[in-house]
C-alpha cells in the first residue's frame, strides 16, 4: 500500500467504520420500517449487542470468531420481550416501548459497576477489521434483497400499505410483525459487536435517544424501496456532518432539516427505484 | 494494533526529515480539539481562547506556531475524528485537547498509537495518562485536589457528610469516587450517597432524604449546570448556612455564581488557579483576556493559556516538529505559568499541587475561602 | 420525612400533567404525534426569559409567553404537517418531520443563544416558602399546581361543554365526516395547535420558573417524560394525562427516597412498559384501541 494510501485510509478510519456500522443499522432500521412499523429502539439493541459481546470479549476473552454470531442473542430477546405486546396496537405504541427499552437500559449500565457506569467499558480488543464490517454489510444486504424478492417481500409491503388489508389477504401480521423486529434487533445487535470492537470503547451515552434518531432518519432519508436505499440514507448523513464540521453548531440545524425536507418532498426516499420481485 | 504503530512509527521516520527542513520557513501545525457545539461548547469555548489568546503572544516572539481548530461535538466519535483529522491531514506536531475526559479516554488511544503528544487541559478523571506514554495533561487531576477541599471542611468542624453525583458522565462519576475516598481519608463518616442525572432539574427526593440525616456538609460531583440546580432546589427546600456544600472540580466556575445566584453562597471548592490571584503573570494574563474577548477568563481559559505556553516552550527546545522530540521535551517543562510552577511527573501529570486554593461563594462569585 | 417527599412526587408530577396537556390533546385531536411540541415548551420559557429581563411582570408575561408559543405552533403545524395531512400521509411520516424539525430547531436556538441555563429573576416571584409543619411548598410550585389544575379543569370544559369542543369531538372522531357535517376541521386544527402551543409555552415558562433552569434543550428532556405520561394516561386522554403526571412523579420520587436514586428515570420508562404489556389504553383507559 502506497504511504498516501494508508494515511489517507487512517485519517479516515473512523468514518469507514462509521460507514458501514451506519449501513448496518440502517438496513436493522429498514427491515422494521419496510413491515410498516416504527421503533426507536436500535440504538437500544445495538448497544445491549455492544455490551454483550464487550463482556465475552474482555472478562470471558473469547475469540470475536464466537462474539461476533452470538451478540444479536440478547437483543432478539430483549425485542421479543418488550415488542411482543405491543404488537396488537397501533405502531406509535411499539415506538414508544421501545424508547422506554432505551432508558431502562441507558440506567442499567449507569447504575452497575460491573458495566462499567458511566465511564463504560474500555480495552475492548480492536478484532473487528474494516473488511469483515463492509463483509456483514454486503451479507446482510444479499440477505434482505433476496427476503424482499420473495413472497415475504411481498407480505410485507402488504402490511406497509394497510395491516387490515394485509390480515384479509391471509398474511400472518403479527407473526411477521414480531420476525421482523426480531430480525432488525439481530443486525443492530452486529452493528453494536462491530463497532465496540472496531473502537476499544464503549460507554452507556453512545446508545441514547439521539442515537435512536439518528438511526431512524438513515432510513427515512434512504427511503425503504430497497435495502440500498436506507444505507445510501446512512452514507450520506454520515458523512454530512464530516463535510460540515467547520460549521459547529449549523451542523445540526442541517442535519434537522435534511429529514423535514426528505420526508415532505422525497416522501419515499432519495433512492425511489424498487425492486423487481420474482414471479410468485 | 503492534502493525498499526510499526506503521505509525515509519511514517513519522519518512516524514520527520522533511519537517525539520520546513520548520525553517513553514509555521509548525498543532492542532486543538474542543467542545465548540453542542450542551457543553462553553467549556471548549472558554478553553479555544485560552489557547488563542497565547499563541498570540508567543507567535509574537520568537515561535512560529500554526494553530488549527477542530470542534469535537462533545462526542467521542467526534474527538476521534478530529484527531485522526489533524494528524493525517493537517501533520500537526501535537494536540491540545479533547475538553472531556470522556473524549480523551476515546481518543486518547488513536493520538498515543500514532505517537502525537497529546495534552488535556481539562480532563481530570481518573487514568486519563494511564492511556499511554504520549498522552499528558496540564489539569490537575481531582485527586490532588479534593483532598485539600476536604481538609478545609475538616477544619470547619465537619464530620458527617452526605455525597451526591451525576452519574450519566465519566467526569462526575470519577470525581465522586475521588469525593468518596478524600472523604474517608479525612475522617469523615459518609451518611449516604445520592445519584442523579446531568440534565435532571428536580432533585427534591435526594435532597430531602440527606436533609432529614442532618450531615455537616453536603459534596457534590457534577458539572456546574446540575450543582446550579441542586443548591437552588436545596435553599427552597431549606436547607440553610449550618450545611457545608463542597463542590468538585465542576462547581468551579463563575457560571455557578451567574446561575444559582446567592443560593450558591457559602460553597467551598478546591482551585488550581484563581482569577483574583495577585502575582504580575496572572495580573497580565487577566488584562490581556479581558482585553481580547471582553469577558472575565475561567479556570478552562487560564490551564488552557499555560498549556500552549508549556507547549510552544517544549518545542522551542525540542528544535523541530518531530512529535517523539516534542514528548520528550514536554517532560522537561519547569515553567511558572498562571498557575504556578509547573512540571510534569514521570506519569505525565501535573507534578506540583502548592496552586491549588480553596475557593467559596459569596454573593454569587468565588473569593479565597477563610 | 415521608410527608415532604409525597409533596415533591405531587409537585413534580405537576410539571409532567402540566407539560403533558397540550401533547395529548394534540394527539388526541389531530392524530398526530407531534415532537415539535417540546421545542413550544422551550419558546415560551424563552419569551418569558426575554420579556421578564426587560421589566415585564409574569402577570404579563405568562400569557405573552402562551401566546407567542400558540402563534409558533400554528405556523409549524402549517409548515409541516398541513402538506402531509392533505396528502393523507400516515401517522409515522408526521412523527418522523417533526423529529426532524425539532432538532433542527433546538440546534438553531442553541447557535444564536447559546447553551447556557437562563433563569427568570427572583423579582418575578417572591422567593419565600410556605411551611405547613414539615413540609415545604415554594411559590412556584404552588403557582405549578394552581395553573395545572385550572388548565386541566378548563380544557376538559371546552373539549366536553363548548360548542368549540363539539367540532373539535367530532373532527377528533373522523374529520371527513365532520367536513361534511359542515365543520371546518382545518380551522379546528389550526386552533387545537394553538392551543397545544399556548399550553405548551405557560408549562414551559412555570416549570422554568420552579426548577430555575431555561435553556434551549429542556423541551427535550421533557418530551421523554411527556411520552410515559401520555401513554400512562391513554393517548388523547387529558384526565388522564393529569392523573398519570401526578402518579409519575410521587413514583419518580418514592423511588430515589427509598430504593435508588439512580433508577429514578428509569422506574418512569420501567412503568411504561408494564403498562403497554398489560393495559395498553393506558392506565384509566376503555379497552385498547385494536387497529390491526
Amino acid at each position: 500500500m502506497p504511504p498516501w494510501l494508508s494515511d489517507l485510509l487512517w485519517t479516515y478510519q473512523n468514518v469507514l467504520v462509521a460507514l458501514g456500522v451506519n449501513g448496518l443499522l440502517a438496513l436493522s432500521m429498514y427491515v422494521v420500517l419496510a413491515a410498516g412499523q416504527l421503533s426507536l429502539g436500535q440504538a437500544a439493541f445495538m448497544g445491549l449487542g455492544a455490551y454483550a459481546s464487550a463482556l465475552l470479549s474482555l472478562r470471558l476473552h473469547w475469540p470475536f470468531w464466537l462474539v461476533l454470531p452470538l451478540s444479536p442473542v440478547v437483543p432478539v430477546g430483549f425485542a421479543l420481550l418488550v415488542g411482543g405486546p405491543t404488537l396488537r396496537l397501533s405502531g406509535i405504541y411499539l415506538a414508544i416501548a421501545t424508547i422506554g427499552l432505551g432508558e431502562v437500559l441507558r440506567a442499567v449500565y449507569l447504575n452497575v459497576d460491573a458495566l462499567g457506569g458511566a465511564l463504560g467499558l474500555s480495552g475492548i480488543p480492536e478484532a473487528a477489521p474494516l473488511w469483515l464490517i463492509y463483509l456483514v454489510l454486503a451479507a446482510s444486504l444479499f440477505v434482505l434483497w433476496q427476503v424482499g424478492r420473495s413472497r415475504i417481500g411481498r407480505a410485507m409491503e402488504a402490511m406497509r400499505g394497510d395491516a387490515r388489508t394485509a390480515l384479509a389477504m391471509g398474511v400472518n401480521v403479527r407473526r411477521y410483525r414480531l420476525a421482523t423486529l426480531a430480525a432488525s434487533a439481530a443486525l443492530a445487535g452486529l452493528a453494536g459487536a462491530l463497532s465496540a470492537h472496531a473502537t476499544d470503547f464503549i460507554g452507556p451515552s453512545d446508545y441514547g435517544f439521539e442515537t435512536a434518531v439518528s438511526i431512524l432518519s438513515f432510513a427515512l432519508l434512504g427511503g425503504v424501496a430497497s435495502p440500498f436505499a436506507p444505507v445510501l440514507g446512512a452514507a450520506v448523513l454520515t458523512l454530512l456532518p464530516e463535510a460540515l464540521r467547520g460549521f459547529a453548531d449549523l451542523r445540526l440545524v442541517l442535519n434537522g432539516l435534511v429529514i423535514v425536507l426528505a420526508v415532505l418532498f422525497l416522501p419515499r426516499g432519495i433512492l425511489p427505484w424498487r425492486m423487481r420481485r420474482s414471479a410468485a | 494494533m503492534r502493525r498499526r504503530a510499526l506503521m505509525a512509527s515509519l511514517a513519522a521516520l519518512a516524514a520527520a526529515p522533511g519537517r525539520v527542513a520546513r520548520a525553517q520557513e513553514a509555521p509548525i501545525p498543532i492542532g486543538l480539539v474542543a467542545v465548540l457545539s453542542g450542551p457543553n461548547a462553553a467549556y471548549g469555548t472558554a478553553i479555544r481562547a485560552g489557547v488563542e489568546l497565547a499563541l498570540g503572544q508567543v507567535n509574537a516572539g520568537a515561535a512560529r506556531l500554526r494553530l488549527i481548530v477542530e470542534d469535537s461535538g462533545g462526542s467521542k466519535d467526534g474527538a476521534i475524528n478530529a484527531a485522526r483529522k489533524l494528524i493525517g491531514r493537517d501533520r500537526v506536531a501535537a494536540i491540545i485537547g479533547p475538553t472531556l475526559s470522556n473524549e480523551m479516554f476515546a481518543m486518547g488511544p488513536v493520538t498515543n498509537a500514532r505517537g502525537i503528544p497529546t495534552i488535556g487541559t481539562s480532563t481530570t478523571a481518573g487514568g486519563i495518562t494511564d492511556i499511554g506514554p504520549f498522552i499528558f495533561r496540564t489539569a490537575l487531576p481531582e485527586a490532588d485536589v479534593i483532598p485539600v477541599t476536604m481538609k478545609k471542611a475538616a477544619s470547619r468542624g465537619v464530620k458527617r457528610v452526605a455525597l451526591m453525583y451525576a452519574n450519566d458522565d465519566a467526569f462526575s462519576k470519577s470525581g465522586f469516587e475521588v469525593m468518596r475516598t478524600a472523604a474517608a481519608g479525612t475522617g469523615f463518616t459518609i451518611l449516604t450517597v445520592e445519584s442523579f442525572g446531568s440534565r435532571d432539574t428536580d432533585f427534591s427526593a435526594q435532597l430531602t432524604k440527606i436533609k432529614g440525616l442532618a450531615p455537616d456538609a453536603v459534596g457534590i460531583s457534577a458539572l456546574v449546570e446540575p450543582v446550579a440546580g441542586v443548591l437552588l432546589q436545596a435553599r427552597q427546600l431549606g436547607f440553610g448556612r449550618e450545611t457545608l456544600f463542597i463542590g468538585g472540580n465542576g462547581s468551579n466556575s463563575p457560571k455557578l455564581g451567574q446561575i444559582a445566584g446567592t443560593a450558591a453562597d457559602g460553597l467551598i471548592v478546591g482551585s488550581p488557579w484563581f482569577i483574583g490571584k495577585q502575582d504580575p503573570l496572572n495580573l497580565a494574563f487577566v488584562a490581556a483576556f479581558r482585553a481580547r474577548f471582553g469577558r472575565n477568563p475561567d479556570q478552562f481559559a487560564a490551564q488552557a493559556y499555560d498549556t500552549l505556553g508549556i507547549l510552544a516552550a517544549a518545542i522551542a527546545r525540542a528544535g523541530n516538529a518531530d512529535p517523539a522530540r516534542i514528548r520528550n521535551a514536554l517532560l522537561k517543562t519547569d515553567r511558572v505559568g498562571v498557575m504556578g510552577p509547573f512540571r510534569f511527573t514521570e506519569r505525565r501529570d501535573p507534578a506540583s499541587t502548592e496552586g491549588v486554593v480553596v475557593l467559596e461563594m459569596q454573593g454569587g462569585a468565588f473569593r479565597i475561602a477563610g | 420525612m415521608l410527608a415532604q417527599q409525597l409533596v415533591n412526587g405531587l409537585l413534580l408530577g405537576a410539571t409532567y400533567a402540566l407539560f403533558a396537556l397540550g401533547f395529548t390533546l394534540t394527539f388526541g385531536v389531530l392524530r398526530v404525534i407531534n415532537l415539535t411540541y417540546g421545542f413550544y415548551f422551550t419558546a415560551g420559557a424563552f419569551i418569558a426569559w426575554y420579556l421578564t429581563r426587560g421589566g415585564t411582570g409574569l402577570a404579563l408575561a405568562l400569557p405573552a409567553a402562551a401566546i407567542g408559543s400558540g402563534i409558533i405552533a400554528v405556523i409549524l403545524d402549517a409548515l409541516l404537517l398541513t402538506r402531509l395531512r392533505r396528502a393523507r400521509a400516515d401517522e409515522l411520516a408526521s412523527l418522523m418531520v417533526t423529529l426532524g424539525a425539532v432538532l433542527a430547531l433546538y440546534a438553531a436556538m442553541t447557535a444564536l443563544l447559546g447553551p447556557d441555563i437562563r433563569r427568570l429573576p427572583q423579582s418575578v416571584l417572591g422567593s419565600g416558602a410556605l411551611v405547613l409543619g414539615p413540609v415545604r411548598v415554594t411559590q412556584a410550585q404552588l403557582l405549578i399546581l394552581g395553573a395545572v389544575t385550572v388548565l386541566a379543569g378548563g380544557l376538559v370544559w371546552l373539549v366536553r361543554f363548548s360548542r368549540l369542543g363539539l367540532g373539535i369531538r367530532a373532527v377528533a372522531e373522523n374529520p371527513d365526516a365532520a367536513g361534511l357535517m359542515g365543520i371546518d376541521a382545518a380551522r379546528i386544527a389550526v386552533l387545537v395547535s394553538f392551543l397545544s402551543g399556548a399550553l405548551a409555552g405557560a408549562g414551559g415558562v412555570l416549570i422554568g420558573l420552579a426548577f430555575n433552569a431555561i435553556q434551549p434543550y429542556m423541551g427535550e428532556q421533557m418530551m421523554l417524560r411527556g411520552f410515559v405520561v401520555v401513554i400512562l394516561g391513554g393517548l388523547g386522554d387529558i384526565f388522564g394525562a393529569m392523573l398519570a403526571g401526578l402518579l409519575l412523579g410521587v413514583v419518580e420520587v418514592l423511588t430515589a427516597a427509598y430504593l435508588a436514586s439512580g433508577f429514578k428515570e428509569a422506574v418512569a420508562f420501567a412503568l411504561l412498559v408494564l403498562v403497554l404489556w398489560t393495559r395498553p389504553a393506558g392506565l384509566f383507559g376503555r379497552p385498547p384501541p385494536r387497529r390491526a
